[in-house]
């Protein structure tokens, strides 16, 4: 895998290389393996520290099983997840039996996308913020109140609040309580699955600002999750854009937005709604539903709702190569001219 | 935010004279009494549908959106009831038949529902029964509302399969809902609500739940399907993206208010009410300036049950003026040559 170019990378902090995992059908009375789901297809990605890397796409592109595998919550079949640990060492969390990543997990720390059951109801603010550090055997219980009113400073909460319990909360005060729980140990990575799909949009600003600030203040790396390319564009310093569990993209979201090289990115562009009635019009829409995963096309995932298509996407799949300072997955990314983002909205094509 | 009071004109909305309204919702008033006290859901929303239009319904959780579209066909479940207010449904220019008359579980409100007017919903999967086939289901809506045999039934079933896009109808009409796919189900649905030729639809956050391109390709055959029937959509949603798509006329709404109307064109590029401005100017766009801090709305939706006193936004409000916003509800006047607003910034003496 090549490295991207226009951004200077610093020693990645995490370095995900040929991620891989399938998970079994199974069928019948006797459960008979039938098949597999390739959830993550050859997966390879870095973060620097200090910065804001997202994965966007469909449902069913892998997105959460990436971060679930980087995380083991599940096992990777193959690949390597290359972390830095805070010795300067580079850990394989592939690969570590478990008992060895338990003292890594709190350096990575993970915000959920529904603020309503990722807390627990039965626990009050105090309990459920301070049980990172309860589990970790972090100071007494003087010291673990002082740091959960600190903590809910940094979120914008009042500390008084510390002895309520969640229902107490509105959506966005809850995942405001949930950053202030992933902060809790002073992670190195944090991990964010869909932070602000579940919010509405008045407080969804709030939660990406707090997040960017956060970030500027303790020099946060955020791994970040969502389908929301309008959300993605506004809080990542790079964006990788997957499709059935493969790679298809990757570059800053200027780049990417404003000029896909990948005939998916440029897709899912036109298929975002403008908020601009002015610019209503026709416009592409791509034809066809995801490609199943369990049962992939041949050659390039992309190819049988791709209008760009020719013979060569549908027996070879496209390698990884740097086009104009990005990653790209694509037979004909040098000659295309695909359509992306202009101040005005979408281009017309 | 400004506060200067430019083009006011005080004159209280009179009912549109030109052309007669389909359907023309009064001061509606749907509350929900609960041990806890009551909830004002839907507390006085006034609008009008005119024939072949979009009117697009937009607020985020909580607003009573939802609640004025059932509360049109009285399908409220307990302990919900609609205290107030009028539906007026003039079918071919005659009648003024109101809806909110007709007995809840009646003859007549029940040749309506699903005849006249249809409605799909967010989540086609519980909308159907998981046990009948679809075709099943299709069939017996059309025979429902129409004298149709049950071959003359199948036939324009499969035909309003086919409209919709669902490839190979005459096999699928055999097959469960679980074996559709999202986007497959939504244009299901869709066919199952047209296929009576209503002439007013209510689409419920019908595109919600799907990935951006097939919300795209929805939004793409309701969009033709109302050309092609001429016949009234009632857009709710909370994605002010997809409004300015759709939509011909907009009412925001905030906390079972109307706060603002307008055509399309004028909400999104001169809005009045400063819960719609922040509203707007708090989206993340895909063409805005990546990294940048986001415009956003403090404090968070208050709970229904205690909605503040006054108009309810002035908690939020950047424009609040103490010696009004918080004692007095503001009402729906008339603000520039088309829109209307519930604010004290206008229409003030």
């Amino acid at each position: 895998m090549t490295e991207v170019s226009n951004v200077e990378i610093k020693k990645p902090l995490l370095e995900v290389k040929n991620l891989k995992k399938s998970f079994p059908i199974k069928r019948g009375f006797l459960q008979r393996t039938v098949g597999h789901v390739r959830a993550v297809d050859d997966v390879s990605l870095s973060i620097a520290e200090g910065e804001t890397l997202s994965l966007v796409g469909e449902s069913g592109c892998g997105k959460t099983t990436t971060v679930r595998a980087i995380m083991r919550a599940i096992n990777p079949d193959e690949g390597q997840v290359l972390f830095r640990t805070g010795e300067d060492e580079t850990v394989d969390l592939a690969k570590l039996p478990l008992s060895q990543i338990r003292p890594l997990r709190r350096n990575i720390q993970m915000i959920f996308q529904d603020p309503f059951s990722s807390l627990n109801p039965r626990m009050n603010i105090f309990q459920l913020i301070s049980e990172p550090l309860l589990v970790n055997g972090i100071g007494n219980h003087q010291e673990r109140e002082d740091r959960v009113s600190e903590l809910l400073r940094q979120v914008g909460l009042r500390p008084e609040y510390m002895q309520r319990f969640p229902h107490a909360f509105s959506g966005g005060q809850r995942q405001r309580i949930g950053i202030a729980r992933a902060l809790a140990l002073n992670p190195r990575l944090i991990v964010a699955d869909e932070p602000v799909s579940g919010l509405d949009v008045s407080v969804q600003a709030q939660v990406m600002n707090l997040m960017m600030d956060l970030q500027d203040e303790f020099g946060l790396t955020y791994l970040f999750v969502s389908h929301d390319l309008s959300v993605v564009n506004q809080i990542s310093d790079r964006v990788v854009v997957m499709y059935v569990g493969r790679v298809v993209e990757v570059g800053t979201p200027q780049e990417l937005f404003r000029n896909p090289k990948h005939p998916y990115t440029s897709a899912l562009i036109s298929a975002l709604p403008i908020s601009d009635p002015r610019n209503r019009g026709e416009r592409p829409v791509l034809e066809g539903e995801i490609a199943n995963p369990a049962s992939p096309p041949p050659g390039c995932y992309f190819h049988p709702r791709c209008p760009f298509a020719v013979d060569k996407c549908k027996v070879e799949a496209p390698p990884m190569q740097v086009i104009s300072g990005r990653l790209v997955a694509c037979h004909r990314a040098e000659e295309l001219e695909l359509t992306g983002v202009t101040k005005q909205g979408v281009a017309a094509g | 935010m400004n506060t200067e009071q430019p083009e006011t004109e005080i004159v209280v909305p009179e009912q549109d004279t030109g052309t007669q309204p389909l359907l023309s919702v009064q001061d509606m008033q749907t509350y929900f009494f609960t041990d806890e006290g009551t909830v004002k859901a839907v507390d006085g929303a006034s609008f009008e549908v005119h024939a072949g239009k979009t009117l697009g319904i937009v607020g985020e959780s909580g607003c009573g959106k939802s609640i004025t579209a059932k509360s049109i066909l009285q399908i409220i479940d307990r302990p919900g009831r609609i205290v107030g207010g009028q539906v007026k449904f003039s079918p071919n220019g005659v009648g003024g038949l109101n809806l909110l008359d007709l007995e809840p579980n009646g003859k007549e409100i029940r040749s309506i529902r699903g005849g006249e007017i249809s409605m799909i919903f967010q989540e086609p999967m519980t909308s159907f029964s998981p046990v009948h086939t679809f075709g099943n289901q299709i069939i017996e809506a059309i025979r429902l509302h129409s004298s149709l045999e049950k071959k003359e039934a199948y036939d324009l079933a499969v035909d309003w399969m086919r409209r919709v896009g669902i490839p190979s109808p005459e096999q699928r009409m055999s097959e469960y809902a679980y074996q559709f796919s999202g986007g497959q189900r939504q244009r299901a649905m869709i066919a199952m609500a047209l296929c009576t030729d209503p002439s007013i639809l209510i689409a419920d956050e019908p595109t919600t739940a799907l990935d951006v391109t097939t919300q795209a390709q929805i939004l793409d055959i309701l969009q033709t399907l109302q050309k092609q029937n001429d016949m009234s959509i009632i857009f709710i949603t909370h994605d002010l993206g997809v409004i300015a798509e759709v939509a011909d006329v907009v009412a925001v709404m905030y906390l079972g208010k109307v706060v603002e109307m307008g055509p399309v064109e004028s909400i999104f590029s001169s809005p009045k009410h400063p819960y719609t401005k922040a509203l707007l100017s708090s989206m993340p766009t895909i063409d805005a300036e990546p990294r940048a801090r986001m415009p956003s709305i403090t404090g968070s939706i208050p709970h229904p049950q205690n909605r503040p006193e006054g108009c309810s936004f002035h908690p939020r409000c950047p424009s609040y003026m103490s010696d009004i916003c918080s004692l007095k509800e503001p009402e729906l006047v008339s603000v520039g040559t088309d829109q209307q607003a519930s604010c004290f910034l206008y229409g003030r003496d």
